[in-house]
């Protein structure tokens, strides 16, 4: 099952190298890159909450999702569960990252750390329907940066965010603005 | 020819040919012990006359490569255990170019920044070589300062963090907060404190079901005249679970792919392959453990001295002394116990560490191999103070079959845990997946019998370690305090 999940993964991967490397040689921009890339992340995480952790846990009620899913042997949180993800490209690439932030983050580390992040999470907050683009220097190299919003789309994304005691807010509700997710590809 | 020039003709000479010596050493193959920079750190100290294992970067490759290949051989052995950990800082959380702000502070993509090698100047224990409040680099501005967002953490000190029983690096599967607080209201001790895989082990070596007896024994019959070995072997596991003389010493006719006479095939003494063959676990996590860390499958060959002689076309000219001077010399398979650097018996110095060293091989008794055979060679306060302790106390109880299975606790129990594995009770032969840091033991051991609490003291407390927990800790950890006070602070919000 794991050897399953492990070349699903790889598979999916190669897809997103395939998108950032040879869609780009074709002429797409970087802006177009990121969207794609986009589309398939959030694609994968909203499927997880609402046909897996929104089912299970909430109609099918067969199974908890948890912080602590190892100890409690249950469902990672979708938040975990795109962490986990990103990490996972992290180590195998440097062709592209992909993070999850919030200017009102339960884990402090997930808060804005440049400018550019704290400027697309004001504007994405403010305009939903819109993406925010820009360009910053990080570590010596130059990067395209994208960041989209993240909206609270089902019921236990909000009441986890409300109820964790390390949350900031407890008046999210679902189809409101949590965060947003932040794209990076390194520019030439 | 006046002396002042065969002096420098001579020194000239000399440095020529040490250059050539130690070029050739570098580049084609000789021992380098000489070239060691500084004292290797402990266990790696086993291998370090097979330098490709962690430097496998080309010679003459850029600073940027070596390192980076360097960082690739760490991980190649230390993977498993920090994924085992749950590691709290893995490299792949740092790659992101998010987290570049921090690169320059404390570069947490490398395991070279935290652990250098050659330099025991600066080596604590697990090879830690950076300053003790390296915390300090990430979790003391901004939103990550925990000064400020933990009140009971407003006056500690950054070289306070990594203290037993508060925080480690990368594993921290039993400090934090939630798990602290689901264990806080625990007793000292659990109301029925058994380690409950070693009981089941104990349970499954109990079993008499389909065992052998003395008249079923295989073997040629001169074997069969050693009345000693014949009873070690009837009264063993071994024979308890139908494996015959033939199975370790003419495996051929066990398996039944050789039909010859038992005698044609029987092997006296069978190599450690054999045991290897049923224990498969055992045997991993043997390699990957200070003791048989000498057999594990990373390490680098001895460079080949033929192959380079042959591309350079000097292979037939040169003489086979030259070639033997300038081979590598291969890691014995085996360390000695004189080489270890904790505190050994002197008598015990020139035994090996193989499986027939704590095993023997015809009882198999695992008694004497979690207690006696430790205490023949370690001689360290801990291992001394054994003997003393309560814990030897149940132990002994238990073998006696005056108290329950799983009730005594030996060295191996919490120095070799027993885990599952695919269904099977199996020992961890790698002592570090549940040693260093010391908090990694409570989950598979501590907590069968003892409270969180009562554990995280007594694993804080040094003097109590040394008396191997003869007595009560000196030393109290706040964790579990603190982890309750920020739950009452959050409910209050």
């Amino acid at each position: 099952m794991k050897r399953r999940f492990n070349i699903l993964g790889i598979s999916a991967l190669s897809l997103m190298f395939t998108i950032t490397m040879d869609v780009s040689a074709e002429g797409l921009s970087h802006e177009q890159v990121a969207d794609m890339l986009y589309l398939v992340i959030s694609a994968d995480r909203a499927v997880y909450t609402q046909k897996v952790v929104q089912r299970l846990t909430e109609e099918e009620k067969v199974i908890t999702a948890s912080e602590y899913f190892d100890d409690d042997a249950a469902l990672p949180l979708p938040a975990q569960m795109f962490r986990f993800g990103s990490e996972y490209v992290s180590d195998l690439t440097e062709e592209f990252s992909y993070s999850l932030v919030s200017l009102d983050p339960i884990n402090k580390k997930n808060g804005p750390v440049t400018d550019l992040e704290r400027e697309g999470l004001e504007f994405v907050a403010d305009n939903p329907e819109e993406n925010f683009y820009g360009e910053e220097k990080l570590g010596g190299l130059w990067y395209f940066a994208a960041v989209y919003a993240d909206i609270a789309v089902a019921e236990a994304c909000a009441s986890c965010h409300n109820n964790h005691q390390d949350s900031p807010r407890s008046d999210i509700e679902v189809g409101d603005v949590m965060g947003g997710v932040v794209i990076r590809i390194p520019i030439d | 020819m006046s002396k002042n020039f065969i002096l420098i003709s001579s020194w000239f000479l000399a440095t020529l040919i040490a250059i050539v010596i130690v070029g050739v050493w570098m580049t084609v193959g000789g021992s380098r012990q000489l070239l060691l920079v500084g004292q290797t750190t402990d266990a790696h100290h086993q291998i370090e006359v097979a330098c490709e294992t962690c430097h496998k970067a080309p010679i003459f490759s850029g600073p940027a490569v070596a390192v980076k290949a360097m960082n690739k051989a760490c991980r190649t052995c230390h993977e498993d255990e920090l994924a085992k950990s749950d590691d709290s800082h893995p490299r792949k959380k740092f790659r992101n170019p998010r987290m570049a702000q921090f690169w320059d502070k404390l570069d947490a993509r490398l395991c070279t920044t935290c652990h250098t090698e050659h330099r025991p100047e600066i080596t604590r224990e697990s090879a830690v070589t950076v300053a003790t409040n390296f915390c300090i680099a990430c979790h003391s501005e901004g939103d990550q300062d925990v000064r400020l967002i933990r009140t009971s953490h407003a006056d500690l000190s950054f070289d306070t963090c990594a203290s037993s029983g508060c925080h480690n690096y990368h594993d921290n599967r039993v400090l934090y907060s939630d798990f602290l607080v689901k264990h806080a209201q625990t007793d000292w001790l659990t109301q029925k404190p058994v380690h409950e895989l070693t009981r089941q082990a104990r349970l499954t070596y109990k079993s008499e079901e389909e065992r052998l007896m003395h008249h079923d024994a295989q073997a040629p019959s001169a074997a069969l005249f050693n009345p000693a070995i014949l009873r070690d072997w009837a009264d063993s596991a071994h024979a308890i679970n139908a494996i015959n003389c033939t199975s370790c010493h003419a495996p051929a006719i066990a398996n039944g792919s050789d039909s010859a006479g038992v005698e044609t095939v029987w092997e006296d003494k069978p190599s450690q392959k054999i045991c290897a063959d049923c224990h498969k676990f055992e045997q991993n996590t043997f390699r990957k453990g200070r003791h048989g860390m000498r057999q594990h499958p990373k390490i680098a060959n001895p460079r080949d001295i033929d192959g380079k002689l042959n591309s350079y076309g000097l292979a037939h000219i040169t003489p086979s002394f030259i070639k033997e001077w300038f081979s590598d010399p291969a890691v014995p398979m085996y360390m000695t116990v004189a080489e270890a650097r904790l505190p050994m018996r002197s008598e015990a110095a020139d035994l090996s560490v193989g499986c027939g060293s704590c095993h023997d091989p015809h009882s198999v008794n695992v008694a004497y191999a979690a207690v006696d055979a430790c205490l023949t060679c370690h001689d360290d306060m801990h291992s001394e103070a054994y003997r003393k302790s309560p814990h030897y106390t149940l132990w002994l109880a238990e073998v006696a079959g005056e108290a329950s299975l799983g009730t005594g606790v030996s060295c191996a129990t919490c120095h070799m845990a027993k885990v599952e594995r695919r269904g099977n009770l199996v020992t961890d032969h790698n002592q570090n997946d549940i040693l260093r840091p010391n908090e990694k033991m409570i989950r598979p051991v501590c907590l069968d019998c003892h409270g969180l609490k009562f554990a995280l003291d007594s694993l804080a407390d040094d003097e109590l370690i040394k008396r191997n927990f003869r007595g009560r800790a000196d030393v109290h950890v706040e964790s579990i305090e603190w982890a309750l006070l920020r739950e009452r602070e959050k409910q209050d919000d």
